[in-house]
């Protein structure tokens, strides 16, 4: 049932300038969520559209479990009927035309069953995503999250090898979004199905993803859990996207396995960890998330002054920006009240297992 | 046509009492069934004078004119279908109310074979039509046929040709015995015939010449639609075929069925191709029987009104059912959201969908030119074998010369020039004023304008030819017999097509842009002479053109209301043919059609945009 899909190195090229994905190799485990995630254009809707076969790729291999469906270079190419896997639009595109248990008995008719089979696979496919009350409603009379659901229906049905869903929240209102993104995990989880989640919303990836794949201009930048993700980032591209917003050049001055020491523009030095090791002396950026900067005093190392530039008080939080290590650093702090007024003289402590150091871009 | 499809909502001129009901159901957009932040007005402050009396008295005249124009007629077509009396020879003093009229009517043979024939001819034309316009559709939006936009551009040009031209053409080309076609088959040595006089005949070129309306509702439906509908059902393991079978089809359904709706209506009041190919072998349709009625002396007017009224109820009926298609059920429009439609690689077999789109424009594109140019420029149409056919010295402009040698050509061209500026400009004008208040204003009655103005889709030429006639014959004032008459029932008879693009275009101007002008101090009028009207020119423009260009192919209502003073170049056209000169008819329908391309070529230039596909549309609806 549930399969293993793995990637290597695919590439998809449209006539127009570079490529929309560009040598994306990764592998997912029979049963596991992975969830594809990165700025608008970056190329993970061509990525899924690729190992549905609704795209034809330039190069590169897709593999459920072991069979080849799309290898350009020894001409292989799967069509997407012929495939067995589930997708779920970002549309929907639930079919107009036929009542909820028509568009989810649709897949069936092509596979040889009896219709006590059907029946009896529809209903368990509707009792799942909760729609069994609606089944002979037309789908137009159905409200988006609904709709939504009918699609992740329609798409599990027939317990495909693989179940594809490309931003399947995006058009639903936020309160919503987030009670169908923990039903959608816990239904997935249930038929354990392997599955390939594209979004760009950080939360839904999150809450979702047994592993979180982040891209950026058609390339697979890191691929982990969402612990590693947000404690780990692989490179500044990752770091900045999820969410560290201070970024401070500084100069490698000393390296100790994955840790090291970076020397700041006004020449205090903090221990950072580094993935990459860099020779001594090149330059580097600091990140630094707003909730890893730590306000007031604490002990260890990575102690420093700094001056309140400017708050930015939000209700249950207030964030800081300040003037620290000779550049700007964002600090938040939780809490209605916010303690610090501007100008004022603030202990800052970075945590180095959460302070990032990374070599600058040339 | 589907005014049913725009949003009526705004408050440009300002109506206190109309504030309230406008801020809850403003700006319903239908399009996207949610109403929009930007819809919903607030209040502003009211000029000093009664904007509401000055409504009251605006839509009071546009009601006044629509029913001068329209309702009138209509009202007199029914009286007259319902009296004994002929109404030149006795007077309307002497009008008795009857139904004999319709007693005789309904139990005439001719009129039983008339509507048989007219059922027929328009129920197989519009089943060839959909056969070829759906394919058509379907070959330039889904495959990778080469040379799709040109196959799609020169597809349209047939709506472009009038009827009755359409109908010479073919005339010269399949006549049983000296048809073109029958010339080069004989020279072939090949026994088959062609024989277009014949209902098969006149259902072979409805259907060819209306393909390309089906296609243009169609094409748009498969263009709009989102393309994943069809990707979900590949997914889950339905074939090309299947896709195609239960998704892609039954999702524009509701677009074939009214283009098949509307080229039904559209073909039921044709004159020109069952006069040319029906009468030579006395098929009577429903148009071309009312026509005789009234060409009989003593003429049967009053007949002639109730099979006019026959042919209006079964227009009017097929409508309706067109406009509930139309709204009922579309799934098709998602707002805002640009597909890039699905293409299918046909590999090899796109040259063999490349060959079928070839053959059509050949069949419906070169070969009536060809026809007309040799039938045109040949000394004598006879034509011994295929050899003769490139013997330059048969050629010449000869027929030309005849043609423009009678003073009554080129009186027929000033006369059509007159009712055809005429017609634009009383039209343009009574269009945007119908338009720009149904569409933008809160003034009473906006709802009765828009459907009488709408009223004339249900209403062929020539029926409105017989209602203007019944309404202006019998009136002293000598109203009846001037291009003034010509002028008006082309305007009643073109409204609703002409108000439909200037209210698409009207659409496009933001509403904003108009509130800003009038926060600026200026009032309704001085903010549509500055800004509406500058910005909708080109729509404006289109819509003047359309009418020029539809008055000047006008045949069915000509036929009642020319005089030997005003007579037009359709209806001169078409007494050529009739007098059987095949030569100097071919001769002049080419002139007519030169006349035809300046022009809307000439429009395109100054609108700098795709007018003629506009026009197409208004194009295909007039006989
Ligand atoms: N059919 C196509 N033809 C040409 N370019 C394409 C096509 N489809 C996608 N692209 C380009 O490929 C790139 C990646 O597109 P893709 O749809 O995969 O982005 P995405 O990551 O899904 O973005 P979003 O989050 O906005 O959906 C974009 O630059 C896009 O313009
Ligand atoms: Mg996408």
């Amino acid at each position: 049932m549930s399969a293993e899909l793995a990637i290597r190195n695919l590439e998809k090229s449209f006539n127009t300038g570079k490529p929309a994905v560009d040598g994306v190799s990764f592998t997912i485990a029979p049963g596991e969520i992975v969830v594809l995630l990165g700025p608008s254009g970056c190329g993970k809707t061509t990525t899924l559209r690729c190992v549905a076969g609704l795209e034809h790729p330039t190069a590169g291999e897709i593999s459920l479990d072991g069979d080849l469906v799309s290898a350009p270079a020894k001409g292989i190419l799967t069509p997407p009927r012929a495939r067995n896997i589930g997708m779920v639009f970002q549309s929907y595109a639930v079919w107009p035309h036929m009542t909820v248990r028509q568009n989810v008995t649709y897949p069936l008719r092509t596979r040889g069953m009896t219709r006590a089979a059907m029946d009896a696979a529809v209903a368990e496919a509707l009792d799942l995503v909760d729609l069994a009350i609606y089944a002979d409603r037309p789908v137009t009379q159905l409200s988006g999250g609904q709709m939504q659901r009918v699609a992740l229906a329609r798409s599990m049905v027939y317990a495909p090898r693989l179940l594809l869903l490309d931003e399947p929240l995006s058009n639903l209102d936020a309160q919503l979004r987030l009670r169908l993104r923990d039903d959608l995990r816990r239904i997935i989880k249930r038929t354990g199905l392997t599955a390939l989640y594209v979004t760009h919303d950080q939360q839904e990836a999150v809450v979702l993803g047994d592993r979180i794949g982040v891209m950026q201009g058609g390339k697979l930048r890191q691929m982990a859990t969402p612990a590693e993700i947000y404690n780990r980032p692989a490179d500044q591209f990752v770091a900045e996207f999820t969410g560290a917003s201070s970024m401070l050049p500084c100069r490698l001055a000393r390296r100790d396995g994955e840790f090291g020491t970076v020397e700041m523009a006004d020449g205090s030095t903090v221990e950072a960890w580094m993935p990459a090791a860099p020779a001594i002396g090149t330059a580097m950026v600091l990140a630094i998330r707003p909730e890893n900067a730590l306000l007031g005093a604490a002990g260890g190392s990575n102690h420093f002054t700094a001056k309140v530039h400017a708050l930015r008080y939000q209700g249950t939080q207030t964030i800081y920006e300040l003037d620290a290590l000779g550049g700007r650093i964002e600090a938040l702090e939780l809490g209605t009240a916010a303690r610090h007024p501007q100008g004022s003289e603030v202990s800052l402590t970075l945590p180095p297992a959460l302070t990032w150091a990374y070599a600058a871009a040339v | 046509m589907d005014t049913e499809a725009f949003p009526v909502s705004t408050n440009i001129i300002q109506f206190p009492q109309t504030w309230l009901a406008t801020a809850t159901q403003a700006g319903h957009d239908r399009a996207t069934r949610h109403p929009r932040p930007e819809d919903v007005h607030h209040p502003m402050p009211t000029p000093a004078t009664s904007p509401r009396l000055f409504s009251r008295a605006w839509s009071g005249l546009l009601l006044l004119i629509l029913t001068f124009l329209i309702v009138y007629p209509t009202g007199m077509l029914l009286l007259g279908a319902l009296t004994d009396a002929n109404p030149v020879v006795d007077g309307f003093a002497n009008m008795r109310l009857s139904l004999d009229n319709f007693a005789t009517v309904l139990a005439n043979p001719t009129v039983h074979a008339a509507l048989a024939n007219s059922l027929l001819a328009c129920a197989g034309g519009t089943a060839l039509a959909v056969i070829i316009g759906l394919f058509f559709a379907w070959i330039v939006v889904r495959t990778d046929t080469p040379f799709g936009g040109f196959i799609a551009a020169i597809g349209m040009l047939p709506l472009f040709v009038p009827p009755l031209v359409a109908g010479v053409a073919w005339a010269i080309l399949g006549s049983p015995k000296t048809g073109l076609l029958n010339t080069v088959l004989a020279s072939m040595g090949i026994g088959f015939r062609f024989d277009l006089y014949t209902l098969s005949g006149i259902i072979f070129v409805f259907g060819m010449y209306y393909a390309p309306y089906i296609y243009m509702f169609t094409a748009s439906a498969l263009r709009n639609m989102d393309p994943s509908l069809e990707e979900a059902a590949e997914i889950s393991g339905a074939s090309a075929f299947r896709t195609m079978f239960t998704i892609t089809f039954p999702l524009i359904l509701p677009a074939i069925v009214s283009g098949m709706l509307l080229s039904f209506i559209v073909m039921l009041g044709i004159y020109g191709v069952p006069a040319t190919l029906g009468a030579p072998a006395n098929i009577p349709v429903l148009t071309t029987y009312i026509f005789q009625l009234t060409s009989w002396s003593p003429p049967r007017y009053g007949t002639a009104a109730s099979v006019a009224m026959i042919l209006m109820l079964v227009t009017g009926a097929l409508v309706v059912i067109q406009q509930k298609v139309l709204s009922g059920r579309s799934y098709v429009t998602v707002a805002g959201k640009a597909f890039r439609p699905r293409t299918l690689r046909l590999g090899p077999w796109r040259w063999f969908t490349l060959a079928l789109a070839v053959i059509y424009l050949f069949v419906v594109v070169v070969l009536p030119t060809v026809a007309l140019l040799i039938a045109a420029f040949r000394k004598f149409l006879y034509i011994r074998n295929f050899d003769a056919l490139f013997d330059a010295k048969q050629y010449s402009w000869l027929h030309f010369d005849r043609l423009f040698s009678n003073p009554a050509t080129v009186d027929s061209i000033i006369n059509t020039m007159q009712v055809g500026i005429a017609t634009a400009l009383i039209g343009g004008v009574l269009a945007f004023a119908v338009g720009y208040t149904v569409a933008r204003t809160q003034a009473p009655w906006r709802r009765a304008i828009d459907v009488i103005a709408t009223v004339p889709v249900a209403i062929p030429g020539l029926v409105i030819g017989v209602a203007y006639l019944w309404a202006w014959i019998g009136l002293p004032g000598g109203f009846y017999g001037t291009i003034w008459i010509l002028a008006l029932a082309f305007v009643a008879r073109f409204l609703p097509d002409t108000v439909k693009v200037l209210t698409s275009s009207l659409m496009q101007i933001h509403r904003e842009l108009e509130e800003a002008a009038w926060l600026c101090g200026r009032g309704t009028l001085s903010t549509i002479a500055t800004i509406t009207l500058p910005l909708a020119r080109p729509g404006v423009i289109a819509a003047m053109t359309l009418l020029f260009v539809l008055s000047i192919r006008e045949l069915g209502s000509s036929l009642f209301l020319y005089s030997s003073q005003t007579m037009v170049m359709a209806v001169h056209l078409l007494s050529y043919y009739e007098g059987g000169n095949f030569s100097v008819t071919a001769a002049f329908s080419l002139v007519q059609m030169v006349l035809l391309a300046v022009l809307i070529g000439l429009t395109s230039l100054a609108t700098r945009r795709a007018t003629p596909m506009d026009a197409a549309s208004g194009l295909g609806r007039a006989g």
